[in-house]
């Protein structure tokens, strides 16, 4: 182990902190959906992958960006949402044990789909973009900013300020809210709690859908890759505290950079494993996570 | 009318007879090959593959007079991927069938119980896919390698290049990034011995990292800052995409660059890095738009029977192809199938294929070597060895 200049360190840090803005954004559904349903979605990994794959099938077979994709995508995915919410999660809903096993059969399906229509070879957008940067001069040092990290960037700041605007200043996002504190208590207050979980559901989904967008632009990916994904992302609502939106956003920057300074500072063989590993000591010295809350059972 | 209609029958009879003549169909008894393939079971992808490289031979020879004049005809059991089975299946097609001639399964796991039944029945045994020492240490005389080289001997063709650039531009530093993978780490093993150790050309970073690796922009930037010449990547296809992207967007322009596989299948490494792709260097034993002896054939052929494109056929095809040319140019200088003299034979010659010329030493050990090449524009071209080079190495690289 030998440490990198500073130089070095601080580029690394700063390309952290555009991951995991983006890693932010591919989360914020799972953490939502836990938030309102007490549900781990285990196929959340597989929607981001099925999305990733969607805004690389526009972007090749009629040239649209992908970031331009989420108009198109995440519309699509909130009916999907609402839909597999509907038909598939409300109906187990009472078997809490059951739904985890629903959300893995639903993951391991999409894959197998997804296997069948594009093989196993790894993908990845390609634009005009991508490998390009942008320099920023900061002192004595040029840190290079990719462009395609920025638009991530840019993009998962916008997404979830669209899902924090709809949380904090709209009806829905009251009703979510109150279902998120209290499902009983929200329904006595005549909160519709089944249609705030489908709602929050095809919300989740097309969060989902706009990080794989942003997803297929920055990371390469097949079938299987949501494997690998949905553990990184559930580490990082663990660590923020599952269903809580901040939570999952400090969460997520501290991922991002502490992989990104891992790579550097000692392997890169443990990167991967580095959220595994500040998964393991939140669980045991602040099992609710960083800001989230204990659950009362009642 | 009925006069008419006797022209237009002598016309056909005629017709047929010259094409007849043209084809020069085999004829008389067909001369009978066996083969048992994973076709089922955990090798079954190359398996498969391998019984299409096998299919595709025999079409063509067929197609174009058979082997000694007669036809070819294979038959091919499932061995299920299991040992066991594969030597029951060679027992059976030797003893009971009684096939004229065997050909080998896929990978050494099978080649090595097998081969033994055919030394045992003193059945030449030329195999695609057993390349592993074990194959070669048993002192049998009746084993046949049909690929160039045994896997780790990849790094060789570049290591020599590098090695044989004058010294004032020869590189002084390089790095290593590969997977943890058995292919991979084999050969970036041998690149750090003969870089290492014959060039004392310095390696300043060795990372491994695991297969579940999506970013490389962090060790880029470290790459960047520590600059050596060349960059050798032990990887498999998304991560020299993911690498090569993130070495771009670090600023780091190596003078030269390697990589195991990815540079090797040149449709989906094209369509992730376009113009990036410059100058990259990688090596083969095979690919579809080889000129080597009958490749052109092979590739059309298979795509008329299989469908697809060039750029779908596995090197596993291509390989079990190979088996069949060795085969059928050491049946034909011979002039007779018989084994004993047959593995006289393929110890003696020198058999033009699609992987180039092979000939074998005394345990069945291919002679040969890996071809290197490199990417120019939107082609992936043969740039050693110089007799089957289609352009001259470039170096440095241009930037990506």
């Amino acid at each position: 182990m030998s440490l990198p200049p500073t130089s070095v360190l601080i580029q690394v840090a700063i390309g952290g902190l555009l991951t995991g803005g983006v890693y932010a954004l591919l989360v914020s559904g799972l953490t939502l959906i836990f938030g309102v349903m007490r549900v781990i979605n285990i196929a959340h990994g597989a929607f981001l992958v099925l999305s990733a794959y969607l805004a690389y099938w526009l972007f090749t077979l009629l040239g649209m960006d992908p970031i331009v994709s989420i108009a198109v995508l995440a519309p699509l995915f909130f009916v999907f949402g609402v839909l597999v919410q509907r038909y598939l999660i409300a109906r187990v809903r009472q078997e809490p044990g059951l739904l985890v096993l629903v959300t893995f059969a639903l993951a391991i399906t999409l894959e197998g789909v997804m296997g069948s229509l594009w093989r196993t070879t790894g993908r990845s957008v390609r634009t005009a973009y991508t490998g390009e940067v942008v320099p920023l001069a900061l002192g004595d040092l040029t840190v290079r900013l990719p462009i395609v990290q920025l638009v991530g960037f840019a993009a998962a700041v916008i997404a979830l300020g669209v899902l924090y605007l709809l949380l904090t200043r709209s009806d829905l996002g009251r009703a979510i809210r109150a279902t998120i504190q209290n499902p009983d208590a929200a329904q006595l207050v005549g909160v519709n709690v089944a249609l705030v979980r489908a709602l929050t559901f095809g919300a989740a989904l097309a969060s989902v859908a706009a990080g794989g967008a942003v997803f297929s632009l920055i990371w390469t990916f097949n079938a299987s890759s949501h494997e690998a994904w949905i553990s990184k992302m559930l580490s990082i609502v663990v660590l923020g505290g599952m269903g809580s939106l901040p939570g999952a956003l400090v969460g997520a920057l501290i991922i991002g950079v502490a992989e990104a300074v891992a790579a550097v500072t000692i392997t890169t063989y443990l990167s991967p494993i580095v959220s595994y590993l500040i998964l393991f000591f939140i669980l045991v010295f602040r099992p609710q996570g960083l800001l989230g809350s204990r659950i009362r059972e009642a | 009318m009925r006069r008419w209609h006797l022209l237009m029958a002598g016309m056909v009879i005629l017709f047929l007879l010259m094409t007849t003549y043209l084809n020069a169909a085999p004829a008389g008894p067909p001369i009978r090959i066996g083969a048992s393939l994973p076709l089922t079971g955990r090798f079954s992808e190359p398996g498969t593959a391998a019984k299409r490289g096998y299919e595709v031979w025999v079409k063509i020879v067929n197609d174009t007079g058979g082997m000694l004049g007669r036809p070819v005809q294979l038959t091919v059991l499932d061995n299920a991927s299991v040992q066991r089975t594969a030597v029951a299946d060679y027992e059976r097609l030797i003893t009971v069938d009684k096939v004229d001639l065997v050909v080998g399964p896929f990978s050494s796991f099978l080649v090595i119980p097998t081969s033994e039944v055919a030394a045992r029945y003193g059945y030449a045994f030329v195999e695609p896919a057993g390349g592993a020492p074990g194959v070669f240490n048993r002192g049998l005389r009746n084993v046949f390698f049909a690929q160039p080289a045994s896997g780790d001997k990849q790094a060789d063709p570049f290591a020599k290049y590098i090695l044989s650039l004058p010294a004032d531009v020869r590189p002084k530093t390089y790095a290593v990034v590969s997977q943890d993978d058995p292919f991979a780490l084999g050969v970036v093993e041998r690149m750090k011995a003969l870089l290492t150790a014959y060039g004392k050309i310095k390696l300043v970073l060795d990372e491994v990292y695991p297969a579940d690796l999506t970013d490389f922009r962090a060790i880029a930037t470290k790459i960047a800052a520590l600059n050596p010449d060349l960059i050798v990547g032990g990887t498999i296809l998304e991560d020299s995409i993911a690498q090569i992207r993130a070495y771009r967007e670090a600023g780091y322009q190596p003078r030269g660059a390697f990589f195991t596989t990815g540079p090797s299948l040149p449709k989906p490494f094209r369509e992730g890095l376009g113009r990036a792709t410059e100058g990259v260097f990688a090596s083969m034993s095979w690919f579809a738009g080889s000129k080597d002896y009958q490749n052109a054939e092979f590739v059309a052929k298979y795509v008329e029977m299989f469908g697809g494109t060039p750029d779908d056929i596995e090197e596993d095809s291509a390989n079990a192809f190979t088996v069949g040319q060795v085969l059928q140019q050491a049946v034909e200088k011979l002039k007779s199938i018989d084994n004993k003299q047959l593995i006289e034979e393929l110890h003696r010659g020198t058999y033009r294929t699609v992987v180039g010329p092979l000939s074998f030493d005394a345990v069945g050990r291919p002679k040969g070597g890996f071809m290197l090449l490199q990417w120019r524009g939107p082609k992936f071209l043969i740039v050693w060895p110089s007799n089957r080079a289609e352009g001259k190495p470039v170096w440095p690289k241009p930037r990506w």
